[in-house]
């Protein structure tokens, strides 16, 4: 037996491996130059890069994770350290033509790394099934209640007065998903109810700091309890593909100290109170804007012709507008799609809001008074679906 | 021996292309398998380097939402549906009968029959590019209600169509070796003498024969959902869209197996003769093997943990449990290389590349079985990196793994060593360039099939180095393509065995002659060319 293309091998690994090195090595120098240590790209290895968690149950799944994770980079060190191990020792010399030992098997062997690997993985059952009791408990207390209701491609959060069920009245309809003025409203340390719903297709509500996904599925009701920790913004956002601008639907958490949440909750519900009820999806509704924004609504009388947009299939139909420079004037707002909310938000070019419209649920029509604008190209959006883009040049 | 009386239908010669179009002789059919998957492979690719390229920045630079959620749903429907199980589909149906000493597949015509289903299927899958309303976009799971007619147009019912041929040929081509292989073993061939490629090609034909009909079943219920007013998935008419992902993964994670067992089986090949060992622990292998098909089945609702619509202690046991026979299967490799004398062909060098990638793999997919974990990583990019390292890094290598093993014997000639060993590395650094920092990306909490994300979010420098580290995979292709392409016309002549293999497609010509065999050596081991080589006796 000849072995022309054994001889000629030998060299093969040293090349491969030495490549993959370099490589490896210039990585690490790439890393470094741009600003990454060691401490960084080590809690990169973390969920939020290391950073603090913000729920009871998010702690508990942070500590789950951490067995996981150090079993598995134990594992990971080992096997891997025996891969390269025989890659290196075994290799053949050249010349040597003898067979190594025939070995086929050894039964004790396989009875060890069978049994072995599976105390390992009951093990991270259990801890797995305890940790999951943890974070699907039901809180016996806490009378916050919310109805997030996910729908192409926007986040609606209803605070309810009690349990959702049939007979569950919404006392105030949040119907901004982002922004100071906006977004899921939420109390720190006490208990919170959340259901989920949506009208049309799957979605997930999805919050990294929360450590906690769970689908919007349509004809269920999913629900969970969990208690925010610490105060703060927290970011959220669809997780589960819902169609084109699944990407852009997001929402926040503004978590408050339990006092500041109590004077927000009363203040939305009085104005919820005296602005007339949201009308329902479909309904022709009148001009006026049911949601309670903080938003300057505009003022000065508009002078001239009003800037004519509309809103239709989750887009703006002129794209490009002109207004006159250093005057007020109106932009006559046309909200096409039934049951969704949309607005104008103008900003300039350092994306400062410049002017926000209320939010108007289509069909519907509305008249914004926009303050006099410097000559200039102002990008706006609807509030809401922050995919609805457009221009606006004042000249 | 089973006394199949074979008639040469027809003339042994014939023109090449016609030949080629006509053929039903499993060697060519395997190549034509081949061939195919890698067009659907490349087609895949430029799919994924779209959506990267999209992704390296924030903003739309490139394509437009719609497009974006086609070109990732086509990508992973050409590179699972149309690349990987039909390439792994394409090894077995050239080994399977050389392996096992049989003339042919049991049915040669039907066998050409599964082939050219895949071609038309691929096609009216990829012809949703030209109807109105683009390709099918709901990823590749096609979930209701987004993939209902109130959303998508004909893309998707052309999608769907494609897939159910293709779930046709593959329920065919698992008949067919099924027949084969328990009706056309040579004498001597018992089951615990068949290679393990063999073996893992006979598991992974019952997992596709007991769960493709009930893909079949998802699919035309859908159908009927979206043509003919049916409301199986519709919740607003009393339709269930949980049904759907129960269904859909019942055959879904089956065919995870499905993508990687014959990987395994190609690892197992390679290792034993490139260590010139033979495999450690040959039945605990077949076993796992049939172990990780039989769990398999209990496994699929691991990925619908955030609906809060299935049981999930059960699921998540099943799950775990699978994490044994897979880590008993990598032991006995690393126990095959043990003491042995390894040769580093390319061959060996992408056996190498799975071995270190399947493990991390298999590591980050224990992080979603921890149910609380997976609330955190599900749909995340975390899910992106662990699926990529098991088919990309598992399965992907072993198919490179593959054809550097057999391409000798499918066309007598030598692929050229320097330029594999530039694909190996080009291709292992692209690949954990691309993957590894998806981990991080995940962790952070970036989802998965979103076009775009904001500038604030701190995801732009790693999304913009899994970018370039895609680009380099698909530069990794330019010196395969060239070997090939040289080493058909220029390559050394390979001869019989060039790399001293183990099992009977190496005791024939290179390539072989119809029927395959003019005489088998005696078969008393699962190594009989071996036994022929070094006499049986002189090693045991």
């Amino acid at each position: 037996m000849s072995l022309p293309p054994r001889s000629r091998a030998s060299s093969g690994p040293l090349i491969a491996g030495t490549l993959i090195v370099v490589v490896i090595g210039i990585a690490i120098v790439a890393l470094l130059a741009a600003g990454i240590t060691p401490q960084r790209a080590w809690e990169s290895f973390f969920p939020v890069g290391g950073q603090p968690v913000v729920t009871d149950r998010a702690h508990a799944t942070r500590s789950l994770y951490d067995v996981v994770f150090y079993i598995a980079a134990a594992i990971f060190l080992l096997v891997e350290g025996l891969i390269i191990f025989t890659a290196i020792r075994y290799r053949r010399k050249p010349g040597d033509e003898e067979l190594p030992p025939q070995i086929h098997g050894n039964n004790l062997i396989e009875i060890i790394w069978t049994v072995i690997p599976l105390g390992i993985v009951l093990f991270l059952f259990v801890i797995s099934w305890q940790t999951l009791n943890t974070v699907d408990a039901k809180a016996a207390t806490g009378d916050v209640h919310v109805r997030a209701v996910a729908a192409r491609f926007q986040w609606k959060f209803d605070y309810l007065d009690g349990p959702d069920g049939p007979n569950a009245k919404v006392v105030y309809e949040q119907l901004l998903p982002v922004g100071d003025d906006g977004g899921l409203v939420l109390p720190v340390g006490s208990p919170v109810h959340i259901t989920l719903t949506s009208p049309d297709v799957i979605h997930a509500f999805y919050v990294p700091k929360f450590l906690f996904k769970r689908d919007v599925v349509p004809g269920k009701l999913n629900n969970f309890d969990f208690t925010v920790d610490t105060p703060g913004t927290y970011r959220g956002q669809c997780a589960e593909l819902c169609g084109e601008f699944h990407g852009s639907m997001l929402f926040e958490v503004h978590a408050l100290p339990q006092a500041d949440f109590d004077a927000w909750m009363a203040a939305a519900v009085k104005k919820a109170q005296q602005s007339p009820p949201p009308p329902p999806s479909g309904a022709p509704a009148g001009s006026g804007a049911p949601a309670p924004s903080g938003a300057p609504a505009g003022s000065g009388a508009p002078a001239g012709q009003a800037v004519q947009e509309a809103a239709h299939n989750i887009a703006f139909v002129n794209q490009n507008l002109s207004a006159p420079a250093n005057t007020p004037f109106a932009i006559e707002f046309d909200n096409q799609d039934a049951g969704q909310p949309h607005n104008i938000e103008i900003k300039d070019a350092g994306g400062a809001v410049k002017f926000k419209g209320d939010l108007v649920i289509g069909p519907a029509k509305a008249t914004y008074d926009v303050p006099a604008l410097p000559a200039g190209t102002y990008p706006f959006v609807c509030t809401v679906h922050s995919n609805m883009t457009g221009t606006i040049t004042v000249q | 021996m089973a006394t199949t009386a074979l008639h040469p239908a027809a003339p042994a010669v014939r023109g090449g292309l016609y030949e080629w179009l006509t053929t039903t002789d499993h060697k060519k059919i395997g190549m034509l398998y081949l061939v195919n998957s890698l067009v659907f492979f490349a087609l895949g690719g430029i799919l994924a380097l779209v959506v990267r390229l999209e992704l390296a920045q924030p903003g739309m630079q490139f394509i437009d939402e719609a497009f974006y959620n086609q070109a990732f749903t086509m990508h992973a429907s050409f590179m699972l549906f149309l690349f990987i199980i039909p390439i792994l589909a394409g090894f077995g149906n050239y080994a399977v009968p050389l392996q096992i000493g049989a003339p042919d597949m049991a049915f040669p015509r039907i066998n050409a029959l599964s082939f050219w289903l895949l071609p038309l299927g691929g096609a009216l899958m990829a012809s949703g590019f030209l109807a109105s309303g683009g390709a099918a976009a709901s990823g590749w799971t096609e979930y209701p209600p987004l993939s209902g007619p109130a959303y998508h147009g004909t893309g998707t019912d052309l999608w769907i169509m494609g897939l159910v041929l293709i779930g046709t040929s593959s329920i065919l081509g698992a008949i067919n070796f099924l027949v084969t292989i328990f009706r056309m073993r040579a004498p001597g061939m018992t089951l615990f003498r068949m290679p393990i490629l063999s073996w893992t090609v006979l598991v992974t034909s019952v997992l596709v024969l007991m769960s493709t009909p009930v893909l079949t079943s998802a699919l035309i219920m859908l159908f009927i959902d979206r043509n003919y007013g049916g409301h199986f998935f519709d919740p607003a008419n009393g339709g269930n869209a949980v049904l759907y992902q129960n269904v859909f993964w019942f055959y879904s994670h089956p065919a995870v197996y499905i993508m990687v067992l014959p990987a395994m089986g190609i690892i197992s090949e390679v290792l034993p003769v490139f260590s010139r060992k033979p495999l450690f622990g040959y039945k605990a292998f077949v076993f796992a093997t049939v172990g990780i098909g039989a769990l398999g089945f209990s496994v699929w609702a691991h990925h619908m943990f955030t609906t809060g619509q299935v049981f999930l202690p059960f699921f998540a046991l099943m799950t775990f449990l699978i994490a044994v026979p897979t880590g008993v299967k990598m032991f006995n490799w690393i126990a095959t290389l043990w003491r042995g004398k390894l040769v580093f062909s390319t061959p060996l060098l992408f056996a190498f590349g799975f071995l270190t990638m399947f493990l991390i793999g298999g590591l980050n997919g224990a992080f979603s079985a921890a149910v609380p974990v997976d609330f955190a990583l599900h749909d995340t990019y975390w899910v992106v990196a662990h699926l990529h390292y098991v088919l990309f890094g598992g399965s992907v290598f072993g198919v490179f793994a593959g054809i550097y093993y057999w391409f000798p014997k499918m066309t007598g000639r030598m692929l050229n060593e320097t330029l594999g060993k530039l694909q190996f590395v080009l291709m292992f650094v692209g690949f954990n360039m691309t993957f590894f920092p998806m981990h991080q990306l995940g962790l952070m909490g970036m989802p998965r099939r979103i076009a775009d994300y904001a500038s604030t979010a701190g995801w732009t420098e790693l999304n913009t180095l899994a970018t370039i580290g895609g680009f380099t995979i698909g530069l990794s292709m330019v010196p395969f393509l060239w070997n090939v392409m040289v080493s058909l016309r220029n390559g050394r002549i390979a001869g019989d065995d060039p790399w001293e293999g183990n099992t009977l497609e190496w005791a024939t010509s290179s390539p072989p002659p119809p029927y395959n065999f003019d005489h088998l050596p005696e078969i008393r081991s699962e190594r009989p060319v071996f036994d022929a080589r070094h006499g049986r006796t002189a090693t045991h």
